[in-house]
């Protein structure tokens, strides 16, 4: 890995992984653990440096896999402290035992996604086939555009998680390969605004393994005596009202954000040039820039085209998509991952859940490319506008189109 | 009050011999008439059996109870009840309060008698060639720890006789409340230890991990004391599927890293709190729900893997074997794991006979633990990076391994080739630590076989440069 | 007001068996015991000993303060109950205090029963039931040259044999027709009585003494049959009585209180144990019961554990004679009762004894069965364990194929049997 930047002022030249790495410095972890993988290794390789090198004050646990790795952030939440790893892949796919757990115990550990396609075909490379997976666990999930957002949204994501109306585990997802290795000039916000931002750490005041607080977590629930069934119903029910309670508190630490540090990003949906667009194309992650390049180009011929991008996947925004649908007659998704029962992408399926709250129902095209690191370029976009704007005269077809069949 | 060390009498064992009570006459009596030694082995003129009057020291003596001139008393340190010639009136009155003929009148004397077990070094017990008597010092456990809490809630839902239970209770009294306890699934949850629909089944902090992931949880919440400067034991009561099978990779990892734990291992061979299915620690031959009998099958194929033996190869601070049999070498060995917790991992691999899953009565089960040991089914030893391992028994004397394997019933079925092959691999394991124990190769200790520590390869490094 | 969860009234076997008991059970209920006297509790039974200069009377203390302490237990010395209030559950005291209870043993006692003998009231005389009764009784003696014990009960026993002793003569008059009545069978008492008389003591069985009157330091015994003996010492020992008076209409009360199998008044939550209980036989007969010290501690252990709650109690079974004798270097035990006078086919006796001889005292041993179970045995010089006897009894243990074995060799015959049942 290189050298580990100390930058004296403000401004560093980095990429999207030592990005993630400087927002959880910023964010004073107790405890950092990882496993390595592939696009996720330097990360946690920033990490163990950083900590090294005594940037960073706190635990490390280089742990045999990604089991363990959130095992031991469970563990150490429990004990109250604020916890960060990263993973993907095979590797998130290994911690889905404890991943699973997490938000049910309500412990607001915030990891990192870098994003990346499933085997098999085997691959290394990036895609959000993983994320989108794991998407109905009860993780938190923003998809991030820039390596600027990635740092952003690391620290974000405490104030987020550890929100007592939330107390939800937060996943900062960039994608594998474009955002985790490219390397642009971003700022670091200042360390003292930062800890401002963030306030004091809280983390267990509502489940403890603490001799000084002796309880039980997890005592057998269910069957038919007792409070079984009706406790199990009312801790599943608060988990989906913190889910839902998030939705205001992301938009809050958005708000709160721009006004410390300047820089703002759309908390749930991006709307970009849709104020008078007759379509747009739906996008999620990094490939928004591609997509925001294109829309530029077609505005530029003369086209009413406009792009919504998600930020927020969990909770999924509902009203914020609804909205936006309502201001389009057609949309054309472009999905990096696969939703396999629904033969199209996953945020296509979203899509059409969400314009049941829309005031009507339009042309939506399924539309995937970017798997296993492919690039999705302006060449490619271009063809998602155009096949978007065929659905304002012409049917709808049924079958997804695949961006990158041919390259 | 304070328990007694107990004088035992195994009515099998004796043959009449009268060597205990010739001990004890030519210390304790005026003239050496075996008549007065405080031990009396009569024979049943019947059954011809040989039996027994002794003092047995009781809890709740009544011969003190009887006594008009506060001549006897039970001691408050010790247990022994203890006669006073200045104040006793020889009314005789205690003897009507004696049932075991514990104290009674020596013509000789002209005085009541009675055992005073010698000061703690019976001579009785000394003399007996067949070990028929024995002097069990148990009771110095209940002394030491018979005052700290029970942590565990009453009433926890194990079956009946359920060794396991006892391994908890007796853990974690000791071990205390400082403590966060992981208990994953299994028996040990199973039986109500973290509680139901919202009650607590102990009154330390407990938990159900997964049953994956016991050692790296443990690892987050001590680290994570550690930091804000709180020393937190970190414990583990854990079955052997969930340590050894499923479990094992945290297991391990944990171990490696050399983290602060406290891990015991309730060693039930199997998984017996979702019926009785094989697992790792499942020996050969025996039934299982898995490894049912059949026409073609006749019990598990494979011999089970030594998993303590596993956890002393990573190194760890302390590893040991220990049984419910031998309590005070238990409660040795988790003085030991729970002092090693404090710098580095503690294993502590206790075998747990199941009365429910092997087959055999209920009240049957320190018995079974007990044969384990003496077959040297299940051998006893710890280990220590610095000192080797160390047997805690001698296994060069073992009944035969069939005594053993009579008393359950999941080994009911077992043909002589099985059997053969169950006592080949006891022998082959025998064996096998007696070299670790480096008996019998004049090797001292297993520590020149063990792996060198990183410190150990840091400072020849270093030594080096500095040359 | 004091109150207490559990108040115990009387401060000797029964009572002291009570708390011991209750704290078994009850880690936490508040618990007093009450005695009259300013002293630690002691036991009746040890004062002939405490006449004989045997004990000390600053070493007859059954528990010490620490004792009473580690069961937290308040010890109140110099409280005499005079009145109990169950209606209100207080008990009141001489002085006027009241202290209440949730649940209230009854152990005072006895006290000696002083005969309608004409002239009694006008003698100086002693009895012995307190320490202070031994220590007066210890001076008198000192300088007494003659004295009548009334009663060949084990205190006048042990009394003349003291007297005899200290060169004193002694005369023993009893109204029934042996020694040691309700303990010993006729032969055995005979041989003690034998041992008395060769000692040089005056023996008067069947005898009666009709007056008592004062002579100068002296006073004069008058018997029935006309003779008369002077006595410089007076000692009146014709058995106990509970005590009972203070109780006065509160309880039912016949030859003792009334109380059920498990020491329960039929008063609510008061219970009573010891020589204050009427006293029901093991056999179911008219056997003299109660009066003995492993009785009362046993009625102490049902009464206390069922007062709190512990499940494990078990009913009282009745009493059962038995004494341990020592007199003149010889032991008598007796456990059980003898053959009745209308005893059926199903009793049996066995019999053995020897006179004594130059090395040997005189033995003899007496055991009766009952459809083949122990109910009796008696001997004198033969050792057995009375407790195992005891146990034997209470658990009617068949022994037919053992009697032989059992009259050769009582102690290890029924060592062996004992030994068996418990394992």
């Amino acid at each position: 890995m290189s050298a580990v930047l100390k930058p004296k002022n403000k401004v560093l030249v980095c990429d999207g992984n030592e990005a993630a790495a400087w927002g959880v410095v910023l964010s004073r972890p107790d405890m950092v653990a990882g496993y390595p993988i592939t696009p996720q290794s330097s990360l946690v390789e920033y990490l163990a440096q950083f900590i090294a090198d005594g940037v960073l004050d706190a635990e490390m646990v280089e742990a045999e896999g990604e089991h363990s790795v959130l095992s031991v952030l469970q563990g150490a939440a429990l004990a109250g402290g604020r916890t960060y790893t990263a993973s993907c892949g095979q590797g998130l796919a290994f911690m889905f035992e404890p991943y699973f757990r997490t938000p049910n115990l309500r412990l607001p550990i915030v990891m990192s996604i870098v994003t990346r396609d499933g085997i098999s075909p085997q691959c290394v490379w990036g895609g959000q086939q993983d994320a989108m997976t794991v998407r109905e666990v009860g993780w938190i999930q923003m998809f991030c555009e820039t390596v600027q957002e990635v740092l952003d949204t690391t620290v974000m994501a405490y104030k987020i998680a550890e929100n007592h109306s939330v107390m939800l585990p937060v996943n900062v997802n960039h994608d594998g390969n474009y955002l985790s290795n490219g390397i642009v000039r971003i700022e670091l916000p200042d360390q003292d605004e930062v800890d401002q931002y963030l306030g004091d750490k809280d983390v267990n005041w509502h489940v403890a393994l603490d001799p000084q607080r002796p309880m039980a977590v997890d005592p057998l629930t269910g069957g038919s005596a007792g409070t079984g069934p009706a406790l199990f119903t009312r801790y599943r029910q608060g988990q989906c009202e913190g889910m839902q309670n998030s939705l205001g508190v992301i938009v809050e630490a958005h708000k709160e954000w721009a006004q410390r540090f300047g820089r703002s990003f759309a908390p749930l949906i991006e709307e970009y040039r849709l104020e008078d667009a007759d379509y747009a194309i739906i996008t999620i992650g990094s490939m928004a820039g591609a997509g925001k390049d294109v829309v530029d180009a077609a505005r530029n011929r003369g086209e009413r085209v406009g792009l919504i991008k998600i930020k927020t996947m969990r909770p999924f925004p509902i009203d914020a998509m609804a909205a936006a649908l309502n201001k389009v007659r057609a949309v054309g998704v472009v999905d990096r991952s696969v939703c396999f029962g629904w033969n199209s992408g996953p945020v296509f399926q979203e899509t059409l859940a969400a314009m049941y709250y829309a005031r009507e129902r339009i042309p939506c095209l399924s539309m995937i490319g970017g798997l296993a690191g492919a690039d999705l370029t302006e060449v490619h976009f271009e063809r998602a506008v155009r096949e978007t704007a065929k659905l304002l005269a012409g049917p709808c077809p049924r079958q997804p189109i695949w961006l990158n069949a041919q390259d | 009050m304070s328990a007694i060390n107990t004088i035992a009498f195994k009515p099998a064992l004796c043959d009449g011999c009268g060597e205990c009570m010739t001990a004890c006459s030519t210390v304790k009596s005026v003239n050496g008439s075996a008549a007065q030694s405080r031990i009396q082995i009569i024979a049943d003129p019947l059954k011809g059996s040989w039996e027994l009057a002794l003092c047995r020291q009781c809890g709740d003596p009544r011969c003190v109870a009887d006594c008009p001139a506060a001549a006897l008393s039970k001691e408050a340190n010790g247990g022994l009840i203890s006669w006073d010639a200045e104040k006793c009136v020889n009314c005789l009155l205690c003897t009507a309060g004696c049932v075991y003929a514990g104290i009674a009148f020596s013509a000789d004397e002209g005085r009541v008698v009675k055992c005073d077990q010698c000061g703690g070094d019976p001579q009785c017990v000394k003399a007996c060639p067949t070990q028929a008597l024995t002097y069990l010092t148990s009771a110095s456990i209940y002394n030491r720890w018979g005052d700290l809490e029970d942590l565990f809630v009453p009433g926890l839902g194990g079956c009946q006789g359920c060794n396991t239970e006892i391994v908890m209770r007796h853990t974690l009294r000791r071990v205390g409340s400082n403590t966060v306890l992981a208990t994953p699934p299994g028996c040990i949850p199973g039986m109500g230890s973290v509680g139901y629909n919202g009650m607590a089944g102990t009154k330390v902090p407990v938990f159900h991990p997964l049953l994956t992931n016991t050692a790296s949880m443990l690892t987050g919440i001590r680290r994570q004391f550690k930091r804000k400067g709180r020393n937190v034991t970190a414990m583990a009561l854990a079955g052997d599927g969930g340590a050894g099978d499923v479990g094992f990779q945290s297991l391990s990892g944990a171990a490696e890293r050399g983290e602060e734990i406290l891990f015991v291992c309730v060693d039930n061979e199997g998984y017996m709190n979702t019926g009785a299915q094989r697992s790792g620690s499942t020996p050969y031959g025996a039934w299982t729900a898995t490894t049912p009998l059949g026409t073609e099958a006749h019990g598990k194929v494979q011999d089970s893997k030594n998993m303590p033996l596993l956890m002393m190869w990573h190194r760890c601070a302390y590893v040991a074997t220990a049984s419910t049999a031998f309590m005070e070498d238990l409660y040795e060995k988790l003085e030991k794991a729970l002092a090693a917790s404090d710098h580095g991992f503690a294993y502590l691999h206790i075998y747990s006979p199941c009365t429910s899953g092997w087959r055999f009565p209920s009240g049957n089960n320190i018995e079974v633990a007990r044969k384990a040991v003496e077959t040297n089914f299940a051998i006893l030893w710890e280990y220590q990076p610095d000192q080797g391992l160390r047997l805690s028994r001698p296994i060069d004397k073992p009944l035969p391994v069939v005594e053993y394997l009579k008393l359950l019933g999941k080994f009911k079925h077992l043909d002589a080739a099985q059997i053969q092959h169950i006592e080949n691999h006891v022998a082959e394991q025998t064996k096998l630590f007696s070299e670790l124990a480096g008996i019998g190769k004049g090797v001292e200790r297993l520590a020149a076989a063990a792996p060198l520590s990183a410190g150990h390869e840091r400072s020849s490094v270093s030594e080096r440069l500095t040359r | 007001m004091e109150r207490y969860d559990y108040l115990v009234v009387g401060a000797s076997h029964a009572g002291l068996e009570a708390v011991r008991a209750i704290r078994a059970h009850d880690a936490t209920g508040s618990i007093a015991m009450l005695n009259r006297d300013p002293v630690l509790p002691y036991s009746p039974t040890v004062l002939p000993y405490v006449v004989s200069g045997r004990s000390k009377e600053d070493r007859v203390a059954l528990r010490d303060h620490p004792w009473f302490e580690s069961l937290q237990t308040a010890y109140l010395e110099r409280t005499q109950v005079s009145a109990v209030d169950a209606a209100k559950a207080v008990v009141r005291c001489a002085d006027g205090k009241e202290i209440g209870y949730g649940k209230l043993l009854l152990a005072t006692g006895a006290k000696p029963i002083i005969p309608p003998v004409s002239g009694l009231d006008g003698v100086p005389y002693h009895v012995l039931r307190t320490l202070d009764d031994a220590l007066a009784l210890r001076n008198a003696m000192g300088t007494a040259k003659h004295a009548v014990v009334l009663g060949a009960g084990l205190v006048g026993m042990h009394a003349a044999e003291n007297l005899a002793k200290g060169k004193c003569q002694v005369t023993v008059v009893e109204m029934r027709d042996q020694v040691l009545p309700g303990y010993f069978d006729a032969e055995a008492a005979a041989m003690i009585s034998a041992a008395f008389t060769g000692n040089g003591v005056e023996m008067l069985t069947k005898h009666r003494v009709t007056s008592v009157a004062k002579q100068g330091q002296q006073c004069v015994v008058k018997l029935e049959n006309g003779e008369q003996r002077i006595a410089d010492l007076l000692l009146v020992a014709t058995g106990v009585t509970p005590e009972v008076d203070f109780l006065k209409g509160a309880l039912d009360i016949e030859r003792g209180i009334i109380v059920d199998e498990f020491m329960r008044t039929r008063v609510a939550n008061v219970w009573a144990a010891g020589d204050v209980v009427q006293t029901r036989s093991f056999f179911g007969d008219g056997t003299p019961a109660g009066g003995i010290l492993p009785d009362a501690v046993e009625q102490g252990r049902t009464a206390g554990m069922d007062m709190a709650g512990d499940p494990g109690v078990t009913p009282y079974p009745g009493g059962i004679p038995l004494n341990t004798y020592n007199f003149f270097g010889n032991r008598a035990l007796s456990v059980g009762r003898d053959l009745p006078a209308n005893a059926g086919t199903e009793w049996e006796v066995l019999r053995r004894n020897s006179a004594a001889s130059a090395s040997e005292p005189a033995r003899y041993l007496k055991i009766v069965l009952r459809d083949n179970c122990l109910q009796g045995i008696f001997g004198v010089n033969v050792l057995f364990d009375p407790g195992i006897m005891w146990e034997l009894i209470l658990r009617r243990t068949n022994l037919s194929e053992l009697r032989q074995q059992l009259l050769d060799h009582p102690q290890d015959t029924a060592r062996a049997v004992m030994s068996g049942i418990w394992r």
